[in-house]
């Protein structure tokens, strides 16, 4: 006879739920009891972290001292379009009056931001003067020199001031425009260079940052393999087993943000008097930009969520290979 | 309770661990599964725990057909049911307490109510005097009681165990195997996975005995 209670059973048929109110604070409860959790583990094994997040700091330094540069070219790169002029030079028999007509026509032009006139003395005498000549072109009896005028574009992009040169050129009385256009163009290309070869260097050590975080979980999996599969058996939900990895993670990933936010201040630190002699060898003053409040909070974003996703990666890897076939 | 619809088991397409199994389990009965060791007893309760799907046929439990169980809906499904262990699968590094609250902390219970339930387990298995001892200060018929408390811990409905007193001296399966009864008593769907025929004889339940994954006798207890 196989026993048949003869009542509803009391109490054992029936599977306690949870309602959804405490489900929810118990879900609270167990992430801060991980985010705790994982922290102390960490800690228990403190030259180990330290390593980890070492590796992590030296692949996010690099990057982020090229962006760091790059955000420099880019300061330097506006101060130089500001400069970027045209030189008119008027035709030589363009006397003054008719030179100060043409200055004005220009000025009138919509997309000319300043100009400056040039006569033919004053050119002679600015020549002069940069070559130190004054005896042999004093002895010249006519100025060959024509009046020019320099123009200030109001939008400093090459094409926009490309064209503005053909127009002016139209202009009567005006004998040629010189643009020296070829190495603010080589600039540019240059800082896109270096702003592409940066963003490849993010991406691969990006890739470095989950390589290294999977890899540290990836052992920490492994050494906790027969407690996930308990909890797995006792009805563990995917994101209840990998909760723990996952802070451990963003926990490695964070102390690598901070690790390289401190290689960044100690290189920037070094770096700056002999940057700012070099500056000063060449009249400027430049100084080594610096990460700022929302460059750090970027790096240590970055560098969490990176540590973050690596674990993510290395638990969901763990967790394919148990599903049940 | 649990319905095995002409179940198949077949590992690497060739080795046929269970087959044509058809076989029903009424809610709130007491069932022991025998055979020799690779019969197939581990296989079955593997697949009622959906560590395994089924090769050919249908399991229901509770009604449902938990093959059609999508992956995310697993870990629910497996909280109805406690399992005990014959190795019991206590972790090394916790306190008995924590243990047993396992189930409870993987849903969340508040800490309140699971210290409640935790201490009820522990007092019906007679183990709540060593709430704070680790695992590995146990013996091992204490260690299996832990195990026992933990499956029972969340008033699951359906309590499976996979030879529970295989490494136990007769008295301490006789004690484990009284547990059992009780919570069977109360309403609770009980299967055990057992070779021990002798202990079995004695107890009077409905057994299922396999053969070489096949079905070979279901016997009604006298």
């Amino acid at each position: 006879m196989s026993r048949q209670p003869a009542a509803p059973p009391p109490r054992g048929a029936r599977t306690h739920r949870t309602r959804p109110r405490s489900r929810l604070r118990g879900w609270a409860r167990h992430h801060r009891a991980m985010c705790l959790d994982s922290a102390r583990r960490l800690l228990r094994a403190p030259i180990g972290s330290l390593l980890t997040m070492l590796a992590i700091a030296i692949a996010l330094v690099l990057p982020a001292a090229l962006w760091l540069a790059l955000d420099g070219a880019r300061l330097l790169d506006a101060e130089l379009e500001e400069s970027a002029t045209l030189t008119v030079y008027l035709a030589p028999h363009v006397e003054e009056p008719q030179a100060a007509r043409i200055d004005e026509a220009l000025l009138a032009h919509e997309a000319v931001g300043r100009t400056r006139l040039i006569t033919a003395a004053e050119g002679m005498a600015e020549f002069q003067q940069a070559l130190g000549l004054a005896d042999a072109l004093g002895r010249l009896e006519e100025n060959p020199l024509p009046a020019s005028v320099v123009v200030t574009p109001r939008d400093p992009d090459p094409a926009a001031v490309r064209a503005l040169a053909a127009e002016l050129e139209a202009v009567s009385g005006v004998d040629e425009v010189r643009l020296d256009l070829a190495w603010l163009e080589r600039l540019r290309h240059l800082a896109e260079l270096g702003h592409r070869v940066a963003l490849a260097l993010a991406v691969l050590f990006g890739g470095g940052v989950l390589l290294v975080v999977g890899n540290t979980i990836r052992l920490s999996v492994e050494s906790r393999r027969q407690e996930i599969e308990v909890v797995t058996l006792i009805g563990a939900t995917h994101a209840f087993v990998r909760r723990p990895f996952l802070y451990s993670g963003a926990w490695y990933g964070l102390g690598g943000g901070l690790l390289a936010w401190g290689l960044l201040a100690l290189g920037s630190e070094w770096l700056a008097a002999p940057v700012a002699a070099l500056a000063a060898s060449y009249g400027a003053s430049f100084r080594l930009p610096q990460l700022g409040a929302a460059g750090s909070a970027t790096l240590l974003l970055c560098s969490t969520l990176l540590g973050w996703l690596g674990a993510w990666i290395a638990v969901s890897r763990h967790l394919a290979e148990v599903r049940p076939r | 309770m649990i319905a095995f619809e002409h179940v198949g088991k077949r590992y690497g397409g060739r080795f046929e661990a269970l087959a044509n199994l058809d076989f029903r389990v009424r809610r709130g009965e007491m069932v022991f599964l025998t055979g020799h060791s690779g019969a197939g007893k581990s296989s079955l309760l593997r697949l009622i725990m959906r560590l395994e799907r089924p090769s050919r046929g249908r399991i229901l439990v509770a009604g449902h057909d938990i093959d059609r169980l999508h992956h995310s809906q697993v870990p629910y499904y497996r909280r109805q049911i406690g399992v005990v262990f014959q190795d019991h699968q206590l972790l090394l590094d916790r306190s008995i307490y924590h243990n047993v609250a396992l189930p409870l902390e993987i849903q969340g219970v508040e800490s309140r109510e699971a210290a409640r339930r935790v201490r009820a387990a522990l007092d019906k298995v007679g183990l709540l005097h060593r709430e704070k001892a680790l695992p590995i200060e146990l013996s091992g018929g204490e260690q299996q009681r832990v195990g026992i408390a933990r499956a029972v811990v969340n008033k699951p409905a359906l309590l499976l165990a996979d030879e529970p007193t295989g490494n136990l001296d007769p008295q301490l399966s006789a004690d484990i195997m009284a547990l059992f009864e009780d919570f069977n008593r109360i309403g609770t769907t009980v299967m055990i996975a057992s070779h021990d025929l002798a202990l079995i004889a004695r107890l009077r339940h409905r057994t299922l005995r396999l053969r070489e994954g096949r079905l070979v006798a279901d016997e009604e207890a006298a």
